[in-house]
């Protein structure tokens, strides 16, 4: 534009890189205990979050907090601070990113640091169907606030109760657990154990680095939810191991000593909640005339009718095991990975079926269906289910699995999902910017979160980063523990996410 | 080593019981209005002794959830705090006595100021405007704007008020019962609304670390970009030359003189150590001084010489910088509450 002087270099100030956000490699620790820790707390209406403030503003803590609620919100305590704010997006240009930021909370926040006595915490409530974006880019690209206040954690409130048909029908209950750091599943009491398990189970395959307490009432403590430190990059990366392993296509085995005969393998009531396909389904609505319906197209009831279908049913797997303990249920894996990448064959509602190599689907169309397991001989086997009993509901009536394991959830249907890498190549710094950069001008979009810990090629120290939409920021930190395997662990969640792009672009980032 | 031209001689201070949000002069200079952070309104009374000045506060007041500004009536003996529980009041300039309250919006006001010849107080309410009278009596509420204001800012013919908002600069020449509007826009959040005291220039710092500047004559527009973070201060010389700002712990000074700042490279006057918060200029000469989250208060004259010409340091942070209306005495108001004066004193 005509006449416009850039100047840079401003007192030695580094010229911004293209993530507006320089990727910063240096040996300093950050210093967070200076800064005010700000809690970005969101959730949808019902949800529990002025239940949550109120208890947290109530209590006899001792510090000193201050509340930013959206403008119709009811939140009252006498005793501290509470501001009223109409949200308001900015879009501003940070180097050559262009992100949106909450620019009444910029006001807000400056009116906060006009105090003798800065205050112990501030929360920032959001309403039920915003974006917790903008609000935690707020707290990385304000120069002036990156110093003065530090991102405590997003604590996202669930409703146990109702999450599963939210995140049916609209994409912000996802993307507000996406963001997450803390989740709260709340209203335990309104739900059974099963819908629990599945909410969770759904959850967490969104977000599989947020820690997930169950409450009733908001009953969590206080230092659950404030005093997180899940941005501070001195903590290490925190992550369900099992996430961080390859997903498998079921979620449970166990292994069974079983006598010769035929054993009921029941499918629980559970199964008929359960779903495979979004599109055309309504999952809630019980109507078995309907399921039946579909299935009756197919043939009728009888115990040996097989037919092939890659839809509706239970997927399980029974593999012969040579053993009865881990490792032989570990040796099992393979083959079982093998059966479920198989056409499954069809087994009707009181069905056999054998040992072997094939993958079967189960009918659970009929309450307290499922089918029957044919033993020719005594023998042990590993049953591999696609879900957990605690959601299939499978079990070998009349006998208990020697061993068992979980694996971890993978529920494909979900938009928005959590992708680990694992490797322990050492890391080029220079190629991992690149990546990173092109990464986030590219998906930044999609990715809602990324966190990780990297070993670089040359350097005894963790590399430790963390990001939120496009605002990433990274440091070196404590050494790598003596004799420990230098693993590089790396997070994202997003939507539409490809784990084999994600995987071929980290790759290409080894020294 | 060469004689500075001037430096600044501490003549008084007192401690207050808040946090110094805001402070403004008396037009005598003989008294200041403070604006106390978590909600306390001051008036502080220079006293004159045999041997030396000293200051008398008294508290006099009180907003709600904080008081974020306090501005003097040209002219005038009163004065009016804003608070962040969305009220104004109107205060006797000699003994703080409440004369009148509105409460014009539920939250905080970003922004009041008064017109150059004190026939109008603005305030904004997100994104509303009002004006007031000199007896803080409800005079106009401007249409509200699209976006939040963030600074108000009078020409000094007192015509002409700009609002600084997301997307650009709004103007409403104020002429009752006319109050026409013109938009200059501009794709970033604005921060502030200076206008040169000449008339000639409008400028705003944005959120985006740049200044964006027009001038009004012909409507055409530019811009300085390079800011290491956004620019919310922006502060003419009284001969309406040198555009005062800052750029982390430099401040950065362009030339409007001649054909303007275009094609130039600013002045970046360095000394503190750290974040610059507060600048302010002389508002009937070119002097310069700046305060920091170093604890320094420094003079300058730019133009002149590229180093600070002098420079204390305060008790804490310092939170407010004003100059007295006769350009001879500069009011520091820092985080523990200490509000200093100083003394401008020539020395060649």
């Amino acid at each position: 534009m005509a006449g416009s002087v850039a100047f840079m270099l401003m007192g030695g100030v580094p010229v911004r890189a293209v993530l507006g956000h320089a990727l910063r490699y240096h040996g300093s620790i950050m210093r967070t205990t200076d800064r005010i820790p700000v809690t970005v707390l969101t959730g949808f209406l019902g949800s529990g979050k002025t239940t949550l403030l109120n208890r947290i503003l109530s209590e006899q803590h001792g510090k000193r907090i201050a509340v930013i609620e959206n403008e119709f919100g009811e939140v009252g305590v006498d005793h501290q601070l509470v501001i009223g704010a109409e949200e308001e997006i900015f879009e501003t240009n940070n180097g050559c990113i262009c992100c949106t930021v909450r620019g009444d909370l910029l006001r807000i926040l400056g009116q906060l640091l006009k105090r003798r006595d800065r205050f112990d915490h501030i929360i920032v409530e959001t309403t039920g169907m915003a974006d917790p974006g903008p609000v935690a880019q707020t707290f990385f690209l304000d120069d002036d606030f990156k110093h003065q206040f530090t991102l405590d954690a997003i604590v996202t409130l669930v409703d146990a109760r109702h999450m599963e048909r939210h995140l049916d029908e609209m994409k912000e209950p996802g993307e507000q657990v996406a963001f997450a750091d803390v989740i709260l599943l709340n209203k335990t009491d309104l739900v059974d154990e099963a819908t629990l398990e599945r909410v969770e189970r759904r959850v967490r395959a969104i977000n599989a680095t947020a820690r997930v307490f169950r409450t009733r009432n908001a009953d969590i403590p206080i230092d659950a939810v404030l005093g997180v430190g899940a941005f501070d990059l001195q903590r290490a990366l925190a992550v369900d191991a099992a996430f961080l392993e390859p997903q498998y296509p079921f979620e449970w085995a166990g292994v069974y000593d079983l006598p010769a005969g035929r054993h009921a393998l029941h499918t629980g009531a559970a199964a008929h909640a359960h779903h495979h396909d979004h599109d055309g389904h309504d999952h809630h609505d019980h109507d078995h005339d309907h399921h039946a319906h579909e299935h009756h197209a197919h043939g009728d009831h009888g115990h040996d009718h097989h037919g092939h279908d890659h839809g509706d049913g239970l997927g399980v797997a029974v593999l012969p095991c040579s053993g009865r303990d881990e490792a032989a249920l570990a040796a099992c894996i393979e083959p079982a990975v093998r059966a479920f990448a198989e056409d499954a064959v069809r087994i009707d509602c009181g069905g056999a079926l054998q040992a072997g190599r094939a993958l079967h689907r189960i009918d659970i169309s009929h309450e307290g269906g499922g089918a029957v397991l044919e033993m020719p001989s005594a023998g042990t086997v590993a049953v591999f289910c696609e879900h957990a009993p605690a959601e299939s509901g499978l079990r070998l009536a009349g006998h208990a699995p020697v061993v068992q394991r979980a694996f971890a959830s993978h529920h494909h249907d979900e938009k928005i999902t959590s992708i680990g890498l694992t490797d322990p190549r050492p890391v080029d710094f220079r190629k991992f910017e690149e990546w990173i950069s092109y990464l986030l001008k590219s998906r930044g979009e999609d990715i809602f979160r990324m966190k990780g810990v990297v070993s670089l090629k040359g350097e005894d120290r963790r590399y430790v980063f963390h990001g939120v939409h496009m605002m990433f920021d990274g440091q070196i930190e404590r050494p790598w523990p003596v004799g420990a395997e230098r693993l590089n662990t790396l997070v994202f969640i997003g939507r539409n996410l490809d784990r084999q792009e994600l995987e071929a672009g980290f790759h290409g980032c080894f020294a | 080593m060469k004689r500075p031209a001037a430096m600044l001689e501490p003549c008084g201070s007192v401690v207050l019981d808040d946090f110094v949000a805001d402070i403004a002069w008396s037009p005598d200079g003989a008294r200041l209005a403070v604006a106390g952070g978590e909600g306390k309104v001051f008036l502080v009374e220079r006293v004159s002794g045999a041997t030396a000045q000293a200051l008398a506060a008294h508290e006099v007041g009180e907003h709600l959830l904080g008081t974020q500004s306090v501005v003097w009536q040209p002219r005038g003996a009163a004065f009016v705090s804003s608070g962040q529980d969305g009220t104004l009041a109107l205060r006797d300039g000699l003994d703080g006595r409440l004369l009148a309250q509105q409460r014009p919006a539920a939250r905080g006001l970003p922004a009041t100021a008064w017109s150059p010849d004190g026939r109008w107080l603005a305030s904004s309410a997100g994104k509303q405007i009002f004006l007031w009278t000199p007896a803080l009596e409800p005079a106009h509420a401007l249409p509200p704007l699209d976006a939040a204001v963030a600074a108000l800012g009078w020409d000094r013919a007192g015509r002409d008020l700009a609002a600084a908002v997301n997307g650009g600069m709004v103007v409403h020449r104020i002429e009752p019962p006319q109050f026409q509007m013109r938009r200059y826009p501009w794709a970033a959040p604005c921060l502030t609304a200076s206008y040169s005291p000449n008339g000639k220039v409008l400028v705003t710092g944005t959120q985006d670390g740049s200044v964006h500047f027009w001038y009004l004559a012909t409507g055409r527009d530019s811009q300085m970009r390079g800011y290491p973070g956004k620019v919310d201060v922006t502060v003419w010389s009284a001969d309406s030359r040198w555009l005062a700002t800052i750029a982390d712990s430099q401040v950065v000074i362009w030339d409007f003189g001649g054909r303007g700042p275009e094609g130039s490279r600013p002045q970046q006057l360095a000394g503190h150590t750290d974040r610059i918060d507060c600048l302010a200029f002389q508002p009937n000469g070119n002097f310069l001084v700046s305060a920091g989250r170093d604890w320094r208060l420094s003079l300058w004259l730019p133009g002149k010489t590229p180093g600070a010409l002098d420079a204390h340091l305060a008790d804490s942070e310092p939170s407010a910088l004003r100059w007295s209306p006769d350009g001879r005495f500069v009011a520091l108001g820092e985080r523990r509450g200490r509000l200093a004066i100083y003394e401008l004193v020539r020395l060649s």
